[in-house]
């Protein structure tokens, strides 16, 4: 992958996992570090998901 | 019994009562269609019984229940879309009293509540029921005809 795709890419990546970060913090009853670590773990995977299904969509 | 109790007790006998009378008689084009309206009002219940019993986890029942209850109509949608095709239901009005349903106990209970994290749930819970089955109805109606075979 070049310089020039990687960093969009990147940047998509990191919209997701933000969003999808933020969604599981405004979900869980309770804010603790365990929560934080899994959500952000989880958020990791599911920003994975999120960009593969949205380029199946888009077909891009 | 408090209010919000009485209230759910209302929504639960007048809206799914009547929902499940739609399910179990008359023609399929109102089957379905009252299939849909029964988990869009189901939803709000349960935001009541939660805010009734004092207990925040029936939230979560609600969000699974109104991201689920449009999927599954979804599926009936598919499935029936033969049967549906040339007389495809239309509940515009029936759709958007139960979207009003909806919206009146979620901002209801945004009021009750104290502002934070649940608000910002009961919103995106609201959000998803309104939204999921206006596009469940517009499925339904053949909204979607293009992306049928897709």
């Amino acid at each position: 992958m070049r310089p020039r795709t990687a960093l969009p890419v990147l940047g998509e990546y990191l919209a997701w996992w933000t969003a999808l970060a933020l969604l599981w913090l405004v979900l869980v009853s309770t804010v603790d570090v365990l929560e934080l670590v899994v959500g952000a773990g989880t958020a990791a995977l599911a920003a994975l998901a999120a960009r593969a299904a949205r380029r199946a969509v888009t077909g891009r | 019994m408090n209010g919000w109790l009485l209230a759910a007790a209302v929504v639960l006998a007048g809206g799914v009562g009547a929902t499940l009378w739609g399910v179990a008689t008359g023609p399929l084009r109102r089957r379905v269609v009252a299939q849909n309206l029964s988990s869009a009002l189901a939803c709000p219940i349960l935001l009541l019984l939660s805010q009734g019993y004092d207990r925040p986890s029936y939230v979560d029942l609600a969000l699974v229940l109104a991201l689920l209850g449009p999927v599954g109509t979804l599926v009936f949608a598919r499935l029936l879309a033969d049967e549906l095709a040339g007389d495809p239901p239309r509940a515009w009005g029936a759709t958007w009293a139960a979207a009003g349903v909806g919206a009146g106990v979620v901002l209801a209970l945004c009021a009750a509540t104290a502002p934070g994290r649940a608000t910002v749930k009961l919103l995106l819970t609201g959000a998803l029921l309104i939204g999921g089955n206006v596009v469940a109805s517009r499925a339904l109606a053949g909204g979607f005809r293009g992306v049928r075979r897709g």
